[in-house]
């Protein structure tokens, strides 16, 4: 089953200039259960799906909201030079295409 | 009597407080009808936050505000009119978009003038946020400073070489500030929280649930179904709340807020502050009615060691902008290979030397310039691509040369196979290179240890009128 057929909404976004979290919202525990025991969600899985360091990854389920959060380490500080997206809004793409 | 007195003097009849949240970011244009919608509740106090990092290092560095003169004026008219004349509190956190000397003392300008002009008068306190460079190197020294992620350990020369540094006061400056008896409190860098939360705790409302409730409303109305901008109204019941937004057609639903725990946040289950941490993990979310939540539960933990956030914005130089696209498939192919001889040329004519370094920086989109992660499994080539080139130098005319050069050699750069031999791209405009004024960057995201705040956020009250 793809990610994107079970989730409300996928989204990124900074968390203060160093960090950007991406934000998986299930409509129902169904959904976020899934995606919680989901191999492809793992610490391991994220940081080989955006090539970084599973050191610099964390991954939190929260279920009260049917929500798992992804925290990354930004590879640039927010609106250095360089940086292409200052606010992190646009690097939930790796996510649009992974099945669960 | 003062707006504050007078709400510290009615503290025993205040069974239920009313909160409301004028904006998560004052100078983009409060909706009006629901803040007055948000009047007619008889709030007890009026909190509006001004500020965030998200606009990125310039606002700070720059000394200048993301908002325009007119909206910002807008708003403070609306929001100084709905509290002076209900005679009720207004606190106004991260003045200005960085809550820097510059954008506090700018804010002011502008508050001040729209109260001559409305004939509004009050007694207001004035909070700065801008952290003394000796006192922080000796923080330095005495180790009492450390990253707060990815970041290089602070020291003394980017202390000396930041433009602005603040740091984001907690609620023991704001209730400074309130022990002066203002009517109006405006702050440079501050935790939004704190804008919320420094009545309530006047008045001895459980810090658990007062954390818990500022943490959602300081973005209005983004915790409910629709997410919008429209105030928001939180009745503090104890150690319980309950929010309702001021726009009817949206709902705050146990859902819609409980997700509002993961909104920029790095850990949806812990709001930390310099005074401690609230953890949410234990909160319960209870309806009340189709467009009101009940909240509760959340738990909070005094720290040993009060810290304060340190913000700091460093110039990098001078920015000038190339843009031109093209979509010609042999160019897109070899776009690469097109970029390292084009670089190699501009250095043979401009060579970056210590006396007169630059940077060019070029993003390719429809090739992957968006992503700040390597791409995987790169697709076919797009059709057309955009070619963004930033040449970052110490002079505006060093950094206009670099982008000129590289326009030329950009448009006529031959490659094996080339066929547009009168052109390899297309500019939408001209000229093609823009200035793009001054560019900074972070260059302190650290936390500060602290005993006391009062040296670092000294309270100043005046009377406007």
């Amino acid at each position: 089953m793809r990610l994107v057929d079970v989730t409300r909404v996928i989204r990124s976004k900074n968390a203060g200039p160093l960090q950007v979290t991406l934000d998986l919202m299930f409509p129902d525990r169904a959904g976020f259960d899934r995606a919680v025991k989901a191999n492809s969600l793992t610490r391991d899985a994220i940081a080989d799906l955006y090539g970084v360091a599973a050191e610099t990854v964390t991954v939190i389920p929260y279920a009260a909201a049917f929500a798992i959060k992804i925290v990354l380490d930004r590879p640039i500080i927010a609106g250095t030079p360089g940086d292409s997206d200052v606010y992190g809004a646009q690097q939930h793409r790796p996510l649009l295409e992974i099945e669960i | 009597m003062s707006a504050v007195a007078r709400l510290r003097d009615s503290k025993a009849s205040i069974n239920e407080l009313r909160a409301l949240a004028g904006s998560g970011q004052l100078g983009y244009g409060i909706p009006e009808t629901a803040f007055k919608a948000g009047l007619q509740r008889k709030p007890h106090f009026i909190g509006c936050d001004m500020g965030s990092v998200d606009p990125g290092p310039y606002y700070l560095g720059a000394g200048e505000l993301a908002t325009s003169d007119t909206v910002t004026i807008r708003d403070l008219r609306l929001v100084l009119n709905g509290a002076v004349r209900s005679g009720i509190p207004l606190l106004i956190g991260t003045a200005g978009t960085a809550g820097a000397k510059p954008h506090l003392d700018y804010t002011l300008e502008l508050m001040r003038r729209v109260a001559r002009e409305e004939g509004l008068s009050f007694k207001l306190a004035v909070v700065p946020a801008d952290v003394p460079r000796d006192l922080l190197k000796a923080a330095i020294r005495a180790g009492r400073t450390r990253p707060l992620g990815p970041i290089e350990e602070l020291n003394e020369d980017t202390v000396d070489r930041a433009s602005h540094i603040v740091g984001q006061m907690g609620v023991d400056a704001f209730l400074r500030a309130l022990d002066t008896n203002p009517d109006v409190i405006i702050t440079g860098r501050a935790c939004d929280t704190s804008v919320f939360a420094a009545i309530p705790l006047m008045l001895g409302f459980p810090i658990a649930s007062v954390i818990h409730m500022s943490k959602i409303i300081e973005c209005t109305s983004i915790c409910c179904v629709p997410g919008g901008r429209d105030a928001m109204l939180a009745t503090l019941e104890g150690d319980s709340f309950v929010l309702e937004s001021m726009n009817p057609q949206r709902a705050a639903t146990p859902l819609s807020v409980a997700a509002h725990s993961l909104y920029e946040q790095s850990d949806p289950m812990l709001v930390i502050e310099p005074e401690g941490v609230l953890s949410v993990e234990s909160a319960r979310f209870e309806a009340v009615d189709e467009r009101r939540t009940r909240v509760s539960g959340a738990v909070w933990q005094d720290t040993t060691q009060k810290t304060i956030k340190l913000e700091g914005a460093e110039r990098c130089g001078e920015r000038a902008v190339l843009c031109a696209g093209s979509c010609d498939p042999r160019v897109i192919a070899n776009v690469d290979a097109i970029i390292d001889g084009v670089r190699a040329n501009v250095a043979d004519i401009i060579p970056s030397t210590p006396a007169a370094p630059y940077e060019l920086i070029f993003h390719v989109y429809g090739r992957g310039a968006v992503s700040l992660f390597p791409r995987k499994g790169s697709s076919a080539d797009a059709e057309e691509i955009f070619f963004l080139v930033e040449a970052i130098a110490q002079t505006t005319d060093v950094a206009k040369a670099a982008a000129g050069v590289t326009k030329q050699f950009l448009l006529h750069h031959g490659f094996p196979g080339r066929l547009s031999t009168g052109g390899n791209i297309a500019f939408p405009f001209t000229p093609p290179e823009l200035s793009g004024g001054s560019a900074y960057r972070f260059s302190i995201y650290h936390l500060l240890e602290i005993d006391d705040d009062s040296a670092l956020f000294p309270v100043h009250t005046e009377i406007v009128k």
